[in-house]
Parts: C-alpha cells; sequence; structure tokens
C-alpha cells in the first residue's frame, strides 16, 4: 500500500442532531445529578470514618497496654537450634493448633557438595530421628520455620475483605470473624506460615503469641526453648538484646529478594535455606 | 413546572438510594473498621484475650515444687525449662483452682528428643549414640537408672 493512501481516509463526520432541546437537557443534567450524588456518598462515607477516628484516637489498644510503645522482632540463632520441637509442641498447646497443622515448625538440612536433603516429620513435634541420605553429608543443622510478620507483607496486601492486617507493634494478624477463608493469602505467603483452619475454616498464623507478649510475656515458642536459638524483642527498648543483635550482629532475613521486610532475622543462615 | 416533575421524581429515588446506602453501610460496616487501616481494629483487642496463657514459665512452677526447682535451676538442666517435658502449668494448674497431674514422662524417647546423636545437632552439643551409651538394651526408662533428669549430671 502506498504511504500516501492515508490522505483517502474518510472524514469522521458529527451526527446530526436529533434529540430535542428540551430532551437534551434533561440528559445532560441527569447525567450531573450522577455524578454528583456519587461524590457526595464518598464525602459522607469518608466522613464518617474520621469521625470514629477522632473518638478512639485516644487510647489505642486497650488502657494498660499501648500498642505504639512496643516494636516487636525476632531473631533465631540456627546454630543453636537442636531440633527438639519443644517449640512446636509448645506453640500447640499455647494456640490450640490443630494436629497436622503447624504455625511453627523445623526442618532439618543434610548438605552435601551436590546435593541438599530437607526433612521436617511432623514438622519437627515429636523431635527428629536419624536419616539415612543417599550421598556424602558435609554440614548438617536444623532452621526453625515461622510466620516472619513480614513490614511490606503479601498475605495483608491480597485479603479481599479486610481481615489480615499488621498492627502497629509490628504484628500480622488474621481477623477470624471477617475471613471468609478464600486462602488468597495462604498462596501469597512466600514462606508457607499461613493455613486454612479445618476447625474455623479461616486462615490461621504464628501472631507471636499477641494474648502473651501485650502481658509482658514471651510467645510460648521462645519461653521454652532450652538453647536461646529464639529470641523475642522489642526494638523500641534501647537496652533489648534482640535490637542490638540485629543493629551489631550480621544478620539474615529468608527470602529477601522479595523485598517483603520479614521482621524474623536469622543469624548463621546457610544459603541452601529458604 | 411541567417538566419539573421529572426532576423532583429522579431526585427522589436517587435521595431513597442514597439513604438506603447509608443505612446498609452503617449496619453492614463494623463500627472500628478503617480506623488504623483497612481492618476492624476492635480485634486487635480480641486478639489480645483471645486465650489465657498456658504457659507460665519456671519461677511459677517453683512456687510450689520449690525442692525440684532449685535443684534445677543450680544443675546442666537450668535453661530447660520444666514446660518442655511436663507441659503446660496451665492445663496442670486450671482457672478455677482444680489441679490435673501433669504428664512425667520416664521414657528414653523423652531424653533422646535432645541427646540422641543424630544429624543437625550442633556439635558442642551433649549428645550419645544409644546403643554405645547404654549397657544393655534401650528401652524403658532406662537413662533414669544413672540420670536424674532435674540434675542430670552424674
Amino acid at each position: 500500500m502506498a504511504p500516501n493512501s492515508t490522505t483517502s481516509l474518510p472524514v469522521i463526520q458529527p451526527e446530526p442532531e436529533s434529540a430535542t432541546p428540551s430532551e437534551y437537557g434533561r440528559r445532560r443534567f441527569l447525567s450531573s445529578v450522577l455524578k454528583l450524588s456519587g461524590g457526595a456518598l464518598v464525602f459522607i462515607a469518608g466522613g464518617s470514618v474520621a469521625d470514629a477516628l477522632a473518638a478512639v484516637a485516644g487510647k489505642p489498644g486497650g488502657e494498660a497496654y499501648r500498642w505504639d510503645e512496643h516494636l516487636y522482632a525476632y531473631l533465631i540463632d540456627t546454630s543453636k537450634c537442636i531440633g527438639c520441637g519443644s517449640c512446636v509442641r509448645a506453640c500447640a498447646a499455647e494456640n490450640k493448633v490443630p494436629d497436622g497443622f503447624y504455625r511453627t515448625w523445623i526442618e532439618r538440612y543434610v548438605i552435601g557438595m551436590e546435593q541438599t536433603h530437607v526433612d521436617s516429620p511432623n514438622g519437627g513435634k515429636e523431635g527428629f530421628g536419624p536419616v539415612h541420605v543417599g550421598f556424602t553429608a558435609t554440614k548438617s543443622f536444623f532452621v526453625p520455620k515461622m510466620c516472619n510478620h513480614c513490614k511490606a507483607t503479601p498475605c495483608v496486601q491480597v485479603c479481599p475483605v479486610g481481615a489480615s492486617y499488621r498492627t502497629k507493634d509490628g504484628v500480622v494478624m488474621v481477623d477470624s470473624e471477617r475471613c471468609i477463608g478464600c486462602a488468597y493469602c495462604v498462596q501469597a505467603c512466600p514462606f508457607g506460615s499461613r493455613f486454612i483452619s479445618p476447625v474455623t475454616h479461616t486462615a490461621e498464623k504464628c501472631t507471636w503469641c499477641y494474648h502473651r507478649v501485650t502481658k509482658g510475656l514471651k510467645p510460648a515458642c521462645v519461653e521454652v526453648c532450652p538453647t536461646g536459638t529464639r529470641q523475642f524483642g522489642d526494638l523500641k527498648r534501647e537496652d533489648d538484646p534482640v535490637r542490638r543483635a540485629i543493629a551489631q550482629d550480621r544478620v539474615a532475613v529468608l527470602q529477601g529478594h522479595l523485598l517483603t521486610e520479614p521482621q524474623c532475622y536469622y543469624l548463621h543462615l546457610d544459603k541452601e535455606v529458604r | 413546572m411541567e417538566h419539573a416533575r421529572h426532576v423532583f421524581r429522579v431526585v427522589l429515588v436517587l435521595g431513597a438510594v442514597v439513604a438506603l446506602v447509608m443505612v446498609t453501610r452503617g449496619f453492614m460496616v463494623p463500627k472500628s473498621y478503617g480506623m488504623y487501616g483497612p481492618y476492624r481494629y476492635d480485634n486487635v483487642v480480641e486478639q489480645m484475650n483471645v486465650r489465657v496463657p498456658v504457659h507460665r514459665g519456671a519461677a511459677a512452677c517453683g512456687e510450689c515444687h520449690d525442692d525440684q526447682s532449685k535443684k534445677r535451676a543450680a544443675g546442666s538442666h537450668k535453661n530447660v525449662s520444666c514446660e518442655i517435658c511436663h507441659g503446660p502449668l496451665g492445663l496442670h494448674v486450671k482457672d478455677d483452682g482444680s489441679v490435673e497431674p501433669p504428664p512425667i514422662d520416664r521414657s528414653y524417647v523423652l531424653c533422646a528428643r535432645c541427646h540422641r546423636k543424630i544429624d543437625g545437632r550442633p556439635a558442642r552439643f551433649p549428645q550419645v549414640v544409644l546403643d554405645q551409651h547404654v549397657n544393655g538394651p534401650v528401652e524403658g526408662n532406662v537413662c533414669l537408672t544413672c540420670h536424674d533428669p532435674h540434675s542430670p549430671k552424674l
């Protein structure tokens, strides 16, 4: 086709005015009314939220506990873990976690030059037995896993009903009253930390034992850890050991390339751990 | 005024729709929703009180079991919480004050969870190859014939 053929394109003519002047006016009026009412709706709705905010902003997080005075973080030293599974059992007892599901679990890595073997029998709940891998292992270690309570958390972003959220003190939680059990968050979590409870049919996950930490106790898993592998800290406390470790030691996070900003920090993490 | 009647009718319908939306929204959206973000703020308080903590720590156990508590704190199991072996205190002493006997597991399996030599344990942690450590069959409460779990050093 010749390049100058564009000159032969048909010219779009304006459509002849078919409506009478009065009808045209009404149509235009209706459309403006619709737009206006939509705007008014947004305005009124926004106003009620602002009112609610102003009414209760005085005491966030209840009477005795102030959530803006804390910012929690978790530290796991993988070189100390002996794989006893006390944390998994304590978590299950503390939070009534259904059998076969885990809010926290332990993985064992057995690594050779060519191959890696990972196992986690029953989440490590009853400890670990001997393992027979078909290669020469050069190192092996345990890695406790749990919800990383990410700052930029993908699980909260995908929740369609506002059931998942991150509190001001840095804990990611699920509102089981609002959760519809669609499991988008279960798929969105890159760490596999969430599951749909067979009891409530809603998403369930580690809450860092929010019912304990808001009373000044440690999470159950930290409470029972016999080796000091698991530590729980408050980044807003100057003298906090976890805060000091994160500030001064060489800590790593799981799947840092995903930029979810996990708040579970690991010491002595191996490159094979995902 | 002939044309204005249409306008009133439309305004009335629109007003009814707006009112319906407002009323429905008032019923459907929880009170505390959106206060600090797109979630129900009341749930934060609910989560704080979701249940009474069942793990209370070794110090709480020591209030009644002073002798075992002191023995444990002086020995090499000083960092091993009572509740690891005996289960949570909250299941032993209930909220209404009633007492259920806690599990006392004397089996070698309990000891082996931490001290059996397997791949994965840090080398400096005390651990044994079961059949080499025990003179005879590894079964029952064989560990307790030599070791006191509250102060396990021989």
